[in-house]
C-alpha cells in the first residue's frame, strides 16, 4: 500500500470514530503515529517543506510527543503560490482566510480527497453539537456568499461546510444598490413564520449577525419566535470588541431577537489552515477538541508546551489535511487549554478557551522600519 | 524637579510645565563646567549594585564622564565652548545659547534613551521636558534620583520635567510640542511619524534619530580565519544581544564575502556558539507573543522559500540564524534573528544602500579595503562605520547629526562702538 493510501485509510478510522468518546491517551497515541506519516509524505512531496522539517532542532522521526514535532506558523499560508502537496491539476478549490483590509488572506489547496475529509470533520463535529437530522438552514449571508467558486472565502467555506444540515438554504442578507449587504425583513420574517415550530440551523459571521441582523430588528423592535433554532456564528470579535459588544451582550441580545434560549446560540472557533476542523463551545463555555484534531498551548517565552491555565499561542493540529501541510500550524492567538479531559459536558479530550489575537508589539524600536524604499 | 515623574493628564499641566522650564532658561544660565562636573558626580553615584543589571547604566556612567563628554563639546562647539564665553569672530564675536525648552521624545526600547536625550540638552544649556514612555518610568526614575542625590541646589534638576503619558494622547502630545523651542525624537517609523507630524511653534528647531536600521560585514579574510573567527562571532552575537536588536544600531544582516577554500559553514557554526553562549549569558527577559510569531514565520519563511537556505535555531524562540546568498537586506524580524548572506564583493551590498542603513559593522582584513568600503558607505547614505563589536556605543555625531549643536544659537554680536 502506498503511503497516501495508508494515511488515508488511518484517517478514515479516525473520522469514523465518534468526535468526542477517545481516551486522550489513546488518541495522542494515533495522532503522532499518522502525524508523523503525513509529515514523512509532505517531505517527499514538496522539496521546500523538506529543507524546513530537516533543519528543525527535533528529528521528528524520534520525537514521542506532538508538541515535539515540526509546526508551520500561520503566516507561511500567506505565501503566493500557496503551500501545496499537490500539482496543480490535483486542486479542486482553493479556500481563503477573511483577511481585513490591507492584509494578506490566508490561502489552502485542497484535492477532492481533503475537500471529502474537510466536509466529513466538520459533520463529525456539529453532529454532536446539534444532532444528525437536516433542517431549514437560514444562512445570515446574502447569497453571493453561498455560491461554491474555485476560490472561497472563509465566510463560504464556513456555510457550505454546514450545507449538509439543510433542507433547504435561505439567505436573509441582500445586496443593496450601494454593494453592501443589509437585511431582507421580509424574507426573514416570512422564514421565521413558516419555520416558528420546527428545528432550524442558522449560521453568520459573528459581526454580520450583529451588525446586520440584531440591529436592525433591535432597532425595529422586532422578535422572531423561533425558539428551535440554533445558531451558530464564527469569525473572531475584534470588530465586536470595538463596539464594546461583549460575548454575554451577544449571546443575551441574538438569543432575544430569535426568541431563543441563549445555550443555542453556539460560538466556534476555526480557520482554513485548520480545514475540516471547528471548536464550538460547549454549554461550560469550552472549545472541544475532536479524535482527528488536537490543540496545544505554547509558552510565548519559549515555546514549550504551558500547562492547563496558562494562557499562551495556540497550536492547532489536525491529520485531515494532505493537499497542503496545515497538520501543525502555530496560530498568531492566544488561549488556554481548561484540561486535557474531564469536561462536564461529558466530551472527552482536550478542551480550551480561545482568549483572542496576540496583541501587536508595543515596543517598535528605532531600529523598526515600517516602510525603506526599497520595497 | 519635583516629584521626578509626572503622570500628566492635561494639556494645561503641560504648558504649565514648559512655562517654568522656559522662565528658569532664561533668568539662569549655567556653565558648561558645572553641567560636566555634576554630570561626572551623577556618573559615581550611578556606580551602585542596584543599578548594576539595568541595561545600558554601565554604558550611560561612561556617557557622563568629562572625558567623554568634553571631546564633544569642543567639536561640536569650538574651542572656546568649554567656558562658555564670547569667542571672537572677525569684528564680531560668537557664543551659543540655548534654545530654549527642549522636548524629549525617546523610544520605548531602550533602557537610557531618555536620559541619554536629556543630557545632550542640558549640555547645549537648555531646560528639558521629557516624555518617559511608560515601560522605561521606574528604570528613569531611578536613574534619576541619583542625579538629585547630587544636583543637591537643584542646578541641573530645575531645568528638567519628566512627565509621562500614554503614547495615544493625541493632545497631550501636541501640548507638549506646542511648548517647546527645540525637539530631539527617538524611535521607529510610526513614532516619528506620529510625533514629527506635531505642530512645533515655527522658530523650532526638530531633530529625528532613527528609525534606521543597521548591518555587518566581513570578508573572508576575517570570517575564513579559523583562529581569529570565533572572536569576530563573539562581536556579532554581542551587537545583536544588546537591546534585543531593536535598536536602529543593531545588526539585521551579516555579508559575508565568499572567498575560494572557505566554508560558510564552519563560520556559522562558529557563530552558533557565540550565540548559544551569549543566550546562556543574557536569555531574552521577556517576549510579546507578536514577535515570538514574527521569528517563527521568519524561520519557516526563509526555509521554505528556497532549498538552498539553511538555519540554525533553538526549539525556543531566543536567537536565530539565516544563511543564505544575496545582496538585499531582508525585511528585519528583530528578536535576534540575524540573517548572514553570502555575496562575491562587499561593494554589491554597498552600492545598494539606499539611506536606510545608520551603522554599518565592519570586519575587514586590509585596511586599505576597509577605507574604500567605508568610503562608498558614507556615499551611500551610511552615517557610522564602526569596528564589529561597538555597534552601539553611543557617541556624536549620531545618525549623522550632531546631539549638542542643533539644540543651540550661535549669537553674533557685532559691537556697536569700535
Amino acid at each position: 500500500m502506498s503511503a497516501l493510501a495508508d494515511i488515508e485509510q488511518s484517517v478514515e478510522t479516525l473520522l469514523a470514530t465518534s468526535a468526542y468518546t477517545l481516551a486522550p491517551g489513546e488518541r495522542h497515541a494515533a495522532l503522532l503515529v499518522l502525524l508523523k506519516q503525513e509529515l514523512a509524505y509532505a517531505c517527499d512531496r514538496n522539496p521546500r517543506f523538506r529543507n524546513y522539517v530537516e533543519q528543525w532542532p527535533v528529528d521528528f522521526h524520534t520525537a514521542d510527543t506532538i508538541a515535539a514535532l515540526p509546526y508551520l506558523p500561520v503566516g507561511v499560508f500567506k505565501a503566493n503560490p500557496p503551500l501545496a502537496l499537490v500539482g496543480a491539476d490535483e486542486v479542486k478549490r482553493t479556500l481563503s482566510s477573511s483577511a481585513t483590509t490591507g492584509q494578506v488572506p490566508s490561502r489552502v489547496v485542497l484535492d477532492a480527497a481533503t475537500a471529502r475529509r474537510m466536509t466529513k470533520g466538520i459533520i463529525t463535529i456539529i453532529r454532536n453539537f446539534i444532532g444528525p437530522t437536516r433542517r431549514p438552514y437560514l444562512v445570515i449571508d446574502t447569497a453571493e456568499n453561498v455560491a461554491a467558486q474555485g476560490e472561497m472565502g472563509a465566510r463560504g467555506a464556513a456555510i457550505q461546510g454546514l450545507r449538509s444540515f439543510a433542507t433547504e438554504v435561505v439567505c436573509c442578507l441582500r445586496r443593496n444598490p450601494e454593494g453592501d449587504s443589509c437585511l431582507d425583513r421580509e424574507k426573514l420574517l416570512a422564514c421565521a413564520a413558516k419555520w416558528r415550530h420546527t428545528e432550524v440551523l442558522a449560521y453568520g459571521f459573528t459581526y454580520v449577525i450583529w451588525t446586520d441582523l440584531v440591529q436592525p430588528l433591535q432597532r425595529q423592535g422586532i422578535t422572531l419566535e423561533m425558539p428551535n433554532v440554533r445558531i451558530l456564528h464564527s469569525g473572531g470579535w475584534k470588530r465586536l470588541e470595538q463596539q464594546a459588544v461583549t460575548k454575554d451582550v451577544f449571546v443575551r441580545d441574538v438569543a432575544a431577537v430569535f426568541g431563543c434560549s441563549a445555550d443555542r446560540v453556539i460560538d466556534y472557533y476555526g480557520m482554513v489552515e485548520n480545514v475540516g476542523v471547528i471548536y464550538p463551545d460547549c454549554e461550560y463555555g469550552n472549545k472541544h477538541v475532536p479524535a482527528f484534531a488536537e490543540v496545544i498551548v505554547r509558552n510565548p517565552r519559549t515555546l514549550a508546551p504551558v500547562e492547563a491555565g496558562v494562557e499562551g499561542l495556540i497550536q492547532v493540529c489536525s491529520v485531515l489535511p494532505t493537499s497542503f501541510p496545515g497538520f501543525l500550524v502555530l496560530t498568531e492567538d492566544m488561549g488556554e487549554i481548561v484540561d486535557y479531559d474531564g469536561c462536564l459536558c461529558g466530551r472527552r479530550g482536550t478542551s480550551f478557551r480561545f482568549a483572542g489575537r496576540a496583541p501587536k508589539a508595543e515596543v517598535r524600536g528605532c531600529g523598526n522600519l515600517e516602510t525603506t524604499r526599497y520595497q | 524637579m519635583s516629584g521626578l515623574i509626572e503622570a500628566v493628564d492635561s494639556p494645561e499641566s503641560l504648558a504649565r510645565a514648559a512655562g517654568q522650564l522656559r522662565a528658569t532658561v532664561q533668568e539662569k544660565e549655567i556653565d558648561p563646567q558645572t553641567t560636566l562636573t555634576l554630570f561626572e558626580q551623577w556618573a559615581s553615584a550611578l556606580d551602585d549594585r542596584a543599578l548594576g543589571e539595568t541595561p545600558g547604566v554601565t554604558f550611560l556612567r561612561l556617557w557622563l564622564r568629562r572625558g567623554t563628554l568634553e571631546p564633544v563639546l569642543l567639536r561640536e562647539l569650538g574651542p572656546h565652548s568649554l567656558n562658555g564665553g564670547w569667542r571672537e569672530d572677525g569684528r564680531a564675536r560668537l557664543r551659543a545659547f540655548p534654545l530654549g525648552v527642549i522636548g524629549h521624545w525617546p523610544a520605548g526600547n531602550i533602557e537610557i534613551q531618555p536620559i541619554l536625550s536629556l543630557t545632550c540638552g542640558l549640555l547645549g544649556g537648555n531646560a528639558c521636558l521629557v516624555r518617559v514612555p511608560g515601560d522605561l518610568v521606574e528604570i528613569s526614575s531611578r536613574i534619576m534620583e541619583k542625579l538629585q542625590d547630587v544636583d543637591r541646589t537643584g542646578l541641573l534638576t530645575e531645568r528638567i520635567s519628566m512627565v509621562s503619558f500614554d503614547h495615544s494622547r493625541a493632545d497631550l502630545h501636541q501640548a507638549m510640542a506646542q511648548g517647546v523651542d527645540g525637539a530631539m525624537i527617538w524611535g521607529g517609523a510610526e513614532a516619528v511619524s506620529q510625533v514629527r507630524g506635531l505642530s512645533f511653534p515655527h522658530w523650532a528647531r526638530v531633530v529625528v534619530f532613527g528609525p534606521r536600521l543597521s548591518v555587518a560585514a566581513i570578508d573572508a579574510g576575517v570570517w575564513g580565519d579559523r583562529t581569529e573567527g570565533p572572536g569576530w562571532c563573539r562581536r556579532i552575537a554581542r551587537d545583536v544581544w544588546q537591546f534585543d536588536q531593536q535598536a536602529c544600531s543593531s545588526p539585521q544582516a551579516l555579508f559575508i564575502e565568499r572567498a575560494a577554500g572557505c566554508d560558510p559553514n564552519e563560520f556559522v557554526e562558529d557563530l552558533r556558539r557565540a550565540f548559544e553562549e551569549e543566550n546562556r549569558a543574557h536569555p531574552p527577559r521577556q517576549m510579546q507573543p507578536a514577535l515570538t510569531s514574527a521569528i517563527c514565520l521568519a524561520r519557516a519563511s526563509w526555509l521554505l522559500d528556497d532549498i538552498a537556505n539553511r538555519a540554525w535555531f533553538p526549539k525556543s524562540p531566543d536567537w536565530t540564524i539565516l544563511l543564505g546568498s544575496g545582496a538585499d537586506i531582508p525585511k528585519p524580524t528583530q528578536g535576534r534573528t540575524l540573517s548572514v548572506l553570502q555575496v562575491d564583493d562587499l561593494f554589491e551590498v554597498i552600492r545598494r544602500f539606499d539611506g536606510t542603513v545608520q551603522t554599518l559593522g565592519l570586519g575587514i582584513k586590509d585596511a586599505c579595503r576597509e577605507e574604500t568600503l567605508a568610503q562608498a558607505a558614507g556615499r551611500h547614505g551610511v552615517d557610522r562605520v564602526v569596528r564589529l563589536g561597538q555597534m552601539h556605543v553611543f557617541g556624536s555625531p549620531w545618525d549623522g547629526v550632531d546631539l549638542i549643536r542643533p539644540m543651540v544659537r550661535l549669537v553674533r554680536h557685532v559691537r556697536s562702538q569700535n
